[in-house]
């Protein structure tokens, strides 16, 4: 796959994916609304193509990290099963950084923790993030892979 | 007591891709200790080497969290169900 590297350790991807709107505009406001603390979420997909978004309740309940909650987590899964839906991205807010996987969100993709030799817990789903640190919120989409090495993928809203 | 095990998508490779299944415990550490006789290497996998659940991993009996309850030493019945999942989580 063709890379531009961009700083910091995260490659830019040329591969462009197209989102409807809505689900940036339902990340944004779930964000806004559960501000101070960060917000969490998953999107399914069918048939590749983005099908449901589902807020996630942070159980951390805090402005700089989110664990979400696992009985919620676990009925999404079995959702995804009888919707005959996949997995296709979990997305969190970033109160006051950037839209961007800090350390932390790239150790929390592999489990156990940091084991970055091996696969992460889900290969092939987006990580989205959406910064509120500036006047406007700012959702980015990530790949996060063994190494760890990180991919942002340019995102055309439609 | 046989109770169910649901085991989430991301670790059933530590289940030989089982989703669901019974076993028999009479407390979540008994459980495992039995899950670990079926399914070797399942133990390391949700036990540190001091014998606690790793940080990131939640176990829920029926709809509550066994740090809520007595941790290792909760107490299953027959018919309940034991979920394991990793947490989903990250820090700004
Ligand atoms: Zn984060």
């Amino acid at each position: 796959m063709l890379r531009m590297f961009y700083g910091g350790n995260v490659w830019k991807s040329i591969v462009i994916i197209e989102i409807p709107i809505y689900f940036k505009n339902f990340i944004i406001e779930h964000a806004e609304n559960d501000v101070p603390n960060e917000a969490c979420g998953i999107i399914h997909s069918k048939n590749g193509q983005p099908s449901s978004i589902h807020k996630v309740t942070n159980r951390a309940n805090s402005p700089y990290r989110y664990e979400m909650d696992g009985l919620q987590q676990l009925n999404l899964e079995k959702i995804r099963d009888e919707n005959g839906e996949n997995l296709f991205a979990i997305y969190h807010s970033h109160v006051a950084t950037e839209a961007k996987p800090s350390p932390t969100d790239i150790r929390m993709a592999f489990f156990p923790p940091g084991s970055f030799n091996s696969e992460p817990m889900f290969d092939n789903i987006y990580y989205v993030l959406v910064s509120l640190a500036h006047d406007n919120a700012d959702v980015r989409f990530y790949k996060i892979n063994k190494g760890p090495s990180v991919e942002e993928i340019t995102v055309k809203f439609v | 007591m046989t109770v169910t095990v649901k085991m989430a998508a991301v670790i059933q490779k530590l289940t030989d891709n089982q989703k669901e299944f019974t076993a028999d415990g009479n407390d979540i550490y008994n459980l495992i200790l039995n899950i670990e006789n079926r399914y070797p290497g399942f133990q390391s996998q949700i036990l540190t080497e001091s014998e606690e659940v790793h940080q990131f991993l939640n176990i829920y009996v029926n709809d509550e969290d066994i740090r809520f309850l007595a941790g290792l030493q909760t107490i299953i019945n027959a018919g309940d169900t034991v979920s394991f999942l990793p947490a989903l989580a990250g820090g700004q």
